[in-house]
């Protein structure tokens, strides 16, 4: 089990107050921002940047630059390794 | 006869009277710069108006600390449209108000001491709610009775007026003072920091560059009145309001539709209010914040409503920044300038046309052309969304 | 004289007291108690799960209620929506407050966003997809009867149905405020939202008319106020059979009830009277006219005349 991806599914549901969901229930490819996945919306854009500098210590400035990045839990661990590498 | 316009008074980051407001704007002078009175804020640049609490209370005469910025600012726009008219035991008068942050200048000053237990004041909060900030105005200028305050985001200060008409219309008052004041706050400060569209360089409303807004704070009242009332006071009419609309997005949150729906019916509900033709607005004063966001959803409800004939355009925020619950009733202000002297404002900081739209703004001042009918637009969060059409008065 | 009577044709109020889907309501309430907590249904019925996360206590309890009366009504989307609220959204007001006066890096905007007043206004029109005029109206004690005129005001521009209600919210640093400033509550400090559909028309479901309405800021003399609505009204004092009011009790009416221990405080409680007076005209028909008279605050007068609907 990938611990970047579970603590991650954990910070979001946490920041985002998705009370209904557990870890569990958020598969790794899921789609963050599509109805049919998680249906999370522009106002959740802004709170995973929060969440990103808050348990991260990632500086995400232009909100376009998310849009890529929150694609799925896959794609987030993904930037959060390519950035801490970088 | 309908509903007419007699008196007018601002205060905002270009200048503390109609005057001066006028005269900035015939400059093409920004008011918008590093903060000076609000400290402590991340605000690089903000439209502050440029007199301290204590010049405003003692140029005004109000005694007492426990008093808002908000309701200052208020106070001095509103007396300026009072002017010399008096209280009467005839003429049913009363004031409505709009504001979005309330006494939020004052009640960040306690909750911080509260927070770091540093004997915090709690006398401050007695201004906190935003119908005090109204009643204090009210009890400045002796006015009793009707005294309403309305609170819709962005869009507040279009709405009171649009109340104001409509009390007139249906025969409850003759006569009111409507407005909206709003003061900056290291709350809302860090509220559209927050939201990522707070711009740290100036705002570049309806560029493709935009990068979002910078906040500003000020009042703007007007003096509608009535047959009756006109007749009482023989006030003489500068304009008239003659359509209004509200409508809502219900889209999102905080976006604006990409289709401009909830504009676009308050912009054509307006008009149609008005009861005169599209091509009979000379000039539209937009609210055009400088987000990606708005300007592009406006953009396109103003091409659903004009198609390719939009009308002459601009967007004042980069003289004043955006000033909230204020804007809406500032901008109708300018809206009135812009037909008593026949003026089209430019919308300064703009260099490229959107690219989906192409709409490109007035860039100068325009003095050539007759300025008859108005159409200024405010829309806020929760989709909130106004439209008021301004014509000369005939 | 006044001007034709509109109809209530839907109420609902979430409280401290068992009010929400809960007719006869009135023949039984006591007292709310020190130590009582607000009354919440099952949210999840009334509003959808993506919305529902984000939501403070008066988001919850206004977008209930205001669904719950258009389920009610049956006459479907309101032409517009109008809501009164003294304190708004206080929750997320203070909760913004403080991150921005502790949290030295990003700051989460959705407490902002949610701070403002028409919250409750525009999270109704998200949900409901409505398109229609959206106000709010924040009066101090008066909020409420402010959003209530802006709505018969509408019915007579034309519109046929209006969702307008009120709401306010506790948090726990109101308690400590009301004792700073030496506010002397008669009963305690509670959150509520009440909602009503406001009709041009009486479609055979009706509960009460609303007859008349009046406020007066920063008035001096509430009685004479009082004396001149009714007499416009074609009433005297006498002809009340029941007044609800806060305050001060009107003198020469029938019956006078407290609504404030009813209600606890909070700056629309007014809301909370006008449903419980509707729940009143609909269960007893003895009942003909209540007049509801706020005076929470003693220089702002409201006052709402509702009556029986003729069967």
């Amino acid at each position: 089990m990938d611990s970047l991806k579970e603590d991650l599914k954990k910070q979001i549901i946490e920041q985002l107050n998705l009370e209904d969901l557990t870890a569990a229930d958020i598969a790794d490819d899921a789609l963050l921002f599509n109805d049919q996945g998680i249906g999370l919306d522009s106002i959740d854009a802004l709170e995973l940047i929060v969440l990103l500098e808050k348990y991260h210590g990632i500086q995400l400035t232009n909100p376009e630059e998310g849009k890529e990045a929150f694609k799925s839990i896959n794609t987030m661990a993904e930037y959060i390794r390519k950035r801490k590498a970088a | 006869m309908g509903v007419c316009i007699t008196g007018i008074g601002i205060v905002s980051a270009i200048g503390m009277s109609v005057e001066e407001n006028l005269n900035a704007l015939r400059e093409g002078k920004t008011g918008i710069g590093p903060l000076h009175y609000l400290r402590g804020t991340k605000a690089q640049l903000a439209g502050e108006v440029k007199a301290s609490n204590d010049d405003l209370r003692a140029s005004l005469g109000v005694g007492t600390g426990y008093v808002s910025r908000t309701s200052l600012l208020g106070l001095q726009a509103a007396r300026e449209a009072w002017g010399d008219n008096k209280r009467s035991g005839v003429i049913r008068t009363g004031i409505i108000s709009a504001t979005s942050v309330g006494g939020m200048d004052r009640s960040e000053v306690f909750y911080k001491d509260y927070l770091a237990q540093n004997s915090p004041d709690y006398q401050l909060l007695t201004t906190h709610d935003s119908g005090s900030t109204t009643e204090r105005i009210a009890r400045e200028l002796g006015i009793t009775g009707y005294i309403d305050t309305l609170s819709t985001a962005c869009s507040s200060g279009v709405n009171a007026i649009m109340l104001g008409a409509r009390l007139i219309l249906q025969g409850t008052l003759d006569r009111v003072l409507v407005g909206g004041s709003d003061a900056l706050s290291g709350f809302t400060i860090d509220g559209f920091r927050s939201l990522m569209i707070y711009d740290d360089q100036w705002c570049r409303p309806f560029d493709d560059s935009r990068a979002g807004l910078n906040l500003g704070e000020g009042a703007g009242f007007l003096l509608l009145e009535g047959e009756k009332s006109l007749e009482l006071t023989g006030n003489k009419p500068i304009c008239n309001v003659s359509g209004w609309a509200n409508a809502a997005d219900a889209y999102h949150q905080t976006a604006s539709s990409p289709d401009g729906k909830g504009a676009t019916l308050a912009i054509q509900n307006a008009i149609s209010r008005a009861g005169i033709g599209l091509d009979q607005i000379s000039y539209v004063n937009a609210h055009g914040t400088g987000t990606k966001n708005n300007d592009h959803s406006e953009s396109v409800a103003l091409q659903n409503v004009f198609g390719d004939r939009v009308p002459p355009f601009s967007s004042t925020k980069a003289f004043t920044g955006h000033t909230l619950a204020a804007a809406g009733a500032i901008e109708a202000v300018f809206s009135v300038l812009a037909i008593q002297h026949n003026l089209i404002f430019p919308n300064l900081n703009y260099r490229t046309p959107i690219a989906e739209t192409g709409l490109v703004p007035a860039t100068r001042l325009e003095t050539g052309a007759e300025v008859n009918a108005v159409l200024s637009n405010s829309f806020g969060f929760g989709g909130n969304n106004s439209s008021l059409v301004l014509t000369k008065y005939e | 004289m006044s001007k034709p009577a509109l109809y209530i044709s839907a109420a609902s109020t979430i409280s401290h007291q068992p009010t929400f889907r809960n007719a006869g309501f009135s023949e039984t309430l006591g007292p709310v108690e020190a130590s009582s907590a607000l009354i919440s249904p099952d949210y999840k019925a009334y509003i959808d799960a993506g919305l529902l996360r984000r939501m403070s206590k008066i988001l919850r309890m206004s977008v209930a209620c205001a669904k719950d009366c258009v389920e009610q009504a049956g006459s479907g989307q309101p032409d517009a929506i109008v809501v009164g609220t003294g304190l708004g959204c206080l929750q997320d007001t203070e909760k913004f407050l403080n991150t921005s006066l502790t949290v030295e890096g990003l700051l989460p905007p959705t407490s902002f966003i949610q701070s403002t007043h028409n919250t409750m206004a525009g999270q109704i029109s998200l949900s409901l997809g409505n398109h229609g005029y959206n106000m709010t109206h924040t009066q101090n004690t008066l909020s409420f009867e402010h959003a209530l005129l802006d709505a018969a005001m509408l019915l007579r521009e034309g519109d046929r149905n209006v969702l307008v209600g009120a709401a306010d919210e506790h948090i726990d640093i109101l308690n400590d405020i009301a004792v700073q400033l030496a506010f002397e509550a008669t009963a305690p400090l509670t959150s509520a939202a009440s909602f009503f559909i406001l009709s041009d028309e009486h479609t055979g479901n009706a509960a009460a008319a609303l007859a008349d309405l009046f406020t007066s800021g920063a008035t001096d003399n509430a009685q004479e106020e009082i004396d001149a609505f009714l007499d416009r009204n074609g009433l005297q004092p006498g002809d009340i059979d029941l007044a609800l009011y806060a305050g001060k009790p009107v003198s020469g009416v029938a019956r006078n009830i407290d609504y404030l221990p009813l209600a606890g405080v909070y700056p629309t409680a007014s809301a909370f009277a006008m449903h419980y007076a509707v729940d009143v005209l609909s269960e007893n028909s003895k009942v003909r006219n209540v007049l509801i008279c706020n005076t929470l605050r003693k220089s702002n007068l409201g006052l709402i005349l509702l009556q029986a609907v003729e069967a």
